[in-house]
This record gives C-alpha cells, sequence and structure tokens, in this order.
C-alpha cells in the first residue's frame, strides 16, 4: 500500500535528488515527519535508542542513516529509523507476537482507534503532550495529529478555461466536464466525495450511507481510467492528461500544478481534510514516557512549518500559521481560512467501518 | 540395538526437519487462524465460496491466470523449438531473447509497459503520427494490458522445460517417420507433438502456479481495477486485518497449487525435466 504517510518521504527525496532541497531542508523535513529525530532532552540516559517509523522507503532509509549518526553523536541517543511502514496488519502482528519494535508510529488516525480500543494502544498522557498545541478537536485519545492532508478535486485548467470545478457534483459532472477520471484506490475520501455529489449536506454525511455512495460511484465507473494508488501514479494521470480531473491528496496537486506551470490546478474547495497521528503501541521498547516526549518534541512549529513549506503538510500545531509564509497560505490546509472551505474526514467512523466498506469498494472497483 | 547418531542420519534428517520448522509449523498456524479467527468454525471458507465478490475476484484471477497460461506456452513453444533446432547464429539470439528479459526486474517491466501503451506513450505516438488512429487508443489500465505484462514476464519460465524435452527427443523417430512417407506437418502433428507433451504440461502447471501469485504487475497495469487473488489476501492481511479470511483464501491459493503440483508428479516424471 502506498498511503499518504508513505508518499510524503518520496516526495522529499526526490526533490532533494532533484535539487531542490538542500541537505538542511531535507534533513529537517525528515525530522519534521518524523523520519529522522533529535532524541528528547534529558529526560533519558544517554545511549537509549528510540525507534520511530514511517512510510520512509529504501531510499529515504540510506539517507537519513546518514543524518541519524549526526544526531546520536551530538546526543548521545541512539536514534533508529524504521521505513516499514505502520500499516494496521503490521502493528498489530507486533503487539500480538508480543514483540513490538517501534516507539511511535505515524499511523492512520482510524487504526490507532481501532487497536487502541482492543487495548493495543497506549492512551495518549496528556501531561506530557501538550492539548494547546493540537488543532481543537483533534486530541485522540490513542493519536495526535502529527501534520494535516487534504483529499481534494484537481483538475485540466487548461481544458476548462474559466468554468472551473468546485465541487464533487462537478467532478460527477462527465456532460459539462469532459475527460475522464481518477479517485483513489484506497477509499479514503472516496464515498464523501460520492455522497455530496448525490447531493449529501456537509454536516449529514456521518454516518456513511455506504450503498449509496457505491451506487454514485458505480454510475460514473466508466468514466474512470483508474484507480490510483501511489502519489506518483496520481500525477502522472493528470499530467499526461490521461485523467481530466482526479481526487488527489493537496500535496501532489499542488506538486501538479508547478509541474504542468498551470495548466493543472486545484481546490480546497469542498476538500476532504484529515489528520495523519503520531500513535504508541502497548510495550513499545523504549517505554511509553519516551514516546510521549518525542511527539510532544514534534509540536514544535518551526518543524511543522518547514514541513509545510518542503512538502505542503498542513501544520497540526495551531500556533504555526502565525508563521507560514504569504506565499505558502494557499496551500496550508489546517489554516483556519482553509479548513472552512473543507469537510473533516470522521476518523471514527472508519475506525468502525473501514473493513468492511473497503470490501464493497474494491468489489465494485475491480469488478 | 540403539540408533547411532552419527553424521550422516544428522545429515539425512536435516531437510527434513528443517521443512518442519520452517514450513510446516506456520502453515498450520495459517491453517489455525483460518478456522479461529474471528470465531471459531469453517465460516471464512463458507464466506469464501458463497461471498460474490470473493467468487468475482477468483473467478478472474482464473480467468487472468489462464489466458496468460494459455499465451505464454504458446510462444514459449515457438521460441523453445527455434532455441532447439535453431541454426548457431539463431540459437544465439534465441538465448539473448530469453535470458535478457529474465534478469529485468519485475516492477521495471511493469512500468516499461506503462511507457510504451499510455496514452501519450511511443505506440499510441507512432500510431497518431503516421495516422493509423484519430483518437488514442485506451491500452494501458485495461486486463489486456495486465495479460501482456504477465506473459511478458513468464514466457522464459515457460521455455525451459519444454526446451528440455525437446532435446531428449531422438531425431531418428523423426526421420523414421518422414522415411515412412509421412508429410512434415504430420510428422510434426502426429510424432514431435506427442512426444513434448511432458514439457507443454510442465510448463502450463509452472506458468500458472506463478500467475496465481502475481501481485505487482497486475496492480501497476491494472488500473487499481484487476485486483486478483494475491492482493485481495493482502488486503485482508494489511488494510482490513480481516486475518481469519486472508487465511482461508492463503489456504485454497494453497490447495489448488498442490493440486496441480500433484498432477504435475503424476502425469510427468519432474526429473526428466531437469536433464
Amino acid at each position: 500500500m502506498n498511503n499518504f504517510q508513505r508518499d510524503c518521504c518520496e516526495l522529499l527525496a526526490e526533490r532533494f535528488r532533484g535539487g531542490k532541497l538542500d541537505r538542511r531542508g531535507f534533513l529537517t523535513g525528515l525530522v519534521a515527519l518524523g523520519a529522522a529525530t533529535v532524541a528528547a532532552p534529558g529526560a533519558r540516559a544517554a545511549g537509549q535508542e528510540l525507534v520511530v517509523v514511517n512510510w520512509g522507503g529504501d531510499a529515504i532509509d540510506a539517507y537519513s542513516a546518514a543524518f541519524a549518526e549526526a544526531y546520536e553523536a551530538a546526543t548521545g541517543n541512539k536514534l533508529k529509523i524504521d521505513g516499514s511502514g505502520p500499516l494496521e496488519g503490521s502493528m498489530k502482528t507486533q503487539f500480538e507476537s508480543n514483540s513490538v519494535r517501534w516507539d511511535v508510529c505515524d499511523a492512520e488516525p482510524y487504526s490507532a482507534i481501532r487497536l487502541g480500543r482492543e487495548g493495543m494502544m497506549e492512551k495518549i498522557d496528556y501531561s506530557i503532550v501538550d492539548r494547546s498545541k493540537i488543532e481543537p478537536g483533534f486530541d485522540g485519545e490513542f493519536y495526535v495529529p502529527s501534520y494535516f492532508y487534504s483529499n481534494v478535486i484537481a483538475y485540466d485548467a487548461a481544458r476548462f478555461g474559466d468554468d472551473v470545478p468546485s465541487t464533487w457534483a462537478d467532478f460527477w459532472n462527465v456532460e459539462k466536464y469532459p475527460g475522464k477520471r481518477t479517485l483513489y484506490k484506497w477509499m479514503t475520501g472516496v464515498l464523501e466525495a460520492a455522497l455530496l455529489a448525490d447531493g449529501v449536506a456537509p454536516a449529514e454525511l456521518y454516518p456513511l450511507d455506504v450503498d449509496r455512495a457505491l451506487a454514485k460511484i458505480e454510475a460514473l465507473k466508466p468514466h474512470i481510467v483508474s484507480f490510483w494508488s501511489s502519489g506518483a501514479e496520481s500525477q502522472q494521470l493528470l499530467r499526461d492528461g490521461e485523467a481530466s480531473m482526479g481526487l488527489l491528496w493537496h500535496t501532489r496537486a499542488n506538486l501538479t500544478k508547478q509541474d504542468t506551470e498551470g495548466e493543472v490546478d486545484w481546490t480546497f474547495d469542498q476538500g476532504l481534510v484529515s489528520p495523519s497521528g503520531w500513535t504508541v503501541i502497548k510495550g513499545n521498547p523504549a517505554g511509553a514516557k519516551a514516546a510521549m516526549e518525542f511527539i510532544a518534541l514534534a509540536q514544535n512549529p518551526d518543524n511543522q512549518v518547514t514541513l509545510l513549506n518542503e512538502l505542503g503538510n498542513g501544520p497540526a500545531n495551531p500556533a504555526a500559521h502565525a508563521l507560514v509564509s504569504e506565499e505558502m497560505k494557499p496551500v496550508d490546509a489546517s489554516s483556519k481560512e482553509n479548513l472552512e472551505r473543507q469537510i473533516v474526514l470522521q476518523a471514527e467512523w472508519y475506525a468502525d467501518h473501514y473493513g468492511t466498506a473497503l470490501d464493497k469498494y474494491l468489489a465494485l472497483v475491480s469488478s | 540395538m540403539a540408533a547411532r547418531l552419527n553424521i550422516h542420519t544428522i545429515a539425512m534428517w536435516l531437510l527434513p526437519a528443517l521443512f518442519l520448522a520452517v514450513y510446516l509449523a506456520p502453515l498450520l498456524g495459517v491453517f489455525g487462524w483460518s478456522v479461529s479467527r474471528p470465531e471459531p468454525g469453517a465460516e471464512n471458507y463458507v464466506r469464501m465460496l458463497t461471498d460474490a465478490d470473493a467468487l468475482n475476484i477468483m473467478l478472474r484471477t482464473a480467468r487472468v491466470c489462464i489466458l496468460v497460461t494459455l499465451t505464454s506456452v504458446l510462444l514459449a513453444y515457438l521460441l523453445a523449438y527455434h532455441w532447439v533446432f535453431g541454426s548457431p547464429a539463431r540459437k544465439l539470439f534465441m538465448e539473448l531473447c530469453i535470458f535478457i528479459p529474465f534478469w529485468i526486474s519485475v516492477l521495471i517491466r511493469a512500468f516499461g509497459w506503462v511507457v510504451i501503451l499510455r496514452n501519450k506513450g511511443i505506440l499510441n505516438e507512432t500510431l497518431l503520427s503516421i495516422g493509423a488512429i484519430a483518437e488514442p487508443l485506451t491500452l494501458v489500465r485495461t486486463e489486456f494490458s495486465v495479460i501482456l505484462g504477465m506473459v511478458h514476464f513468464l514466457v522464459p519460465f515457460a521455455v525451459f522445460p519444454i526446451a528440455s524435452v525437446m532435446r531428449q527427443i531422438d531425431s531418428r523417430v523423426l526421420l523414421a517417420s518422414r522415411g515412412m512417407g509421412a508429410s512434415p506437418g504430420f510428422t510434426f502433428w502426429n510424432v514431435f507433438l506427442p512426444l513434448t507433451v511432458p514439457g507443454i504440461l510442465a510448463s502450463v502447471i509452472i506458468v500458472f502456479v506463478f500467475a496465481l501469485g502475481f501481485f505487482i504487475t497486475p496492480a501497476i497495469l491494472g488500473g487499481g481495477k484487476i485486483v486478483m487473488i494475491a492482493e485481495y489476501i493482502y488486503i485482508q492481511m494489511f488494510q482490513t486485518s480481516n486475518w481469519g479470511f486472508g487465511a482461508a483464501l492463503s489456504i485454497g491459493v494453497l490447495a489448488v497449487v498442490a493440486a496441480m503440483a500433484g498432477l504435475l508428479f503424476k502425469v510427468i516424471r519432474p526429473e526428466r525435466l531437469v536433464k
């Protein structure tokens, strides 16, 4: 699976290799993503190890390992980066087999909730993690937002001229906006988009009417060229004109806009926004306290703004928005102005229904 | 009389012991999951055989695998024939054609096909520029492109068993057939082809079993729409944490593979193929 979290690390590596990002920026980006990290100050003895798992992939591992050594030398604390990706199944395996190797995971909030309910995750310790540094309403029992990202409408601006799409109803309107479409293979945000297109009011989305959403998707299916499963793939589909409109992560949408010099554009209107979450498996090797200290450290607004500048990920700490440059404000997924245009994905619903709904969705996708 | 534990006995039992420890035991664990998660019983197997969505995916997998197998084995037969009976120059050429793709990663090959087949790809651009088509053809992200990518990967695997059997054919038998007045066509269909049947069967089984486990190629070339059994199992294990059902599906695939392997041993003698 290639989800948003993994995509961030791929983007960083691409930019670094392409010379768009210097070593320092790359390093700060990795730190903000948790792919590399400074050991929490003071609290722990020198030589201790903290394992942070993200979606890095092989290339990132090599780079970040090199930087990690530098950190180790500076702080005396060991850092291990694991880029293998905290999929729900993997976290569950580690817990059940009593061999937890990861201290902090950058995972889907609904996975954290689901495993948390089964008693597999640590409750977030809000005496260490600062609630006031979290976007209000997102202080989860089992996760803390690491950053925000959005599922947005990206479209072929060169083709549609002045009358551009701005709603999911437009997305479904193939007469007015001809051309193929592309949607996300792993379903996040897609059911919501279908229901909004079918006329459901944003406030009445949840609980999602899965059958209604699937019927709406089925009607669009002849026009869907691909259900993309990696960020790079979604970008290629829009850039090459294979799709005239797509549900894309806003980071990839923005990159496609830059690549095509505006021939592809995108909007936060009716974007489906969600945090990614720091979460801790029970029995993590360095102990819950060290993990919570890392999460508290990652709340630093400077790191979060760096992440926004390099990747477009929206800060999780509201204080960070004040530090965002004018140029980057339109890309900031979690600023007050942009949040107002979007709809928040409900992690609780996904925790209860993701498995069964995904089964039905994939049956439709592959029929 | 007590058995003596010498180095010879240890060596003899090492392989079976290893087999038990690293293969059979985990396998029993998987079987255990399939009848115990989420609740004890055969529920997962019932679902596997009755759930319309699961059946659809199995049917698609079967269809793709059969088409891929037939195409691959036919192509491999032609390749093997030229490889075994061609002039030295042609043999060398065939060897290059068989071995070079063998060494290229499955990922690179799948992306290579995307580059060739996509709307603005090499093939469509060429056809458009010579005026053969007015609109780009939809070639990639279809079942067709998945089958193409899989055949491309699997043909070399199908060549070896067939070529091996062809090499063992006694050319005097063919000469005898011709000497008694049979036409070249008659000799091929009634003498040569029957003699190569064990190689064909072995190729069919090898390719089919390989094709069953394909994951990356359908995912890349199928536009997300061609979900086959291997990806479906992956989804159950990692995406939806539905371990019991995933385990039952794995056992199902294993049963098919085991049945085919049994057939391989029964119909042909595998040792013939490695001469």
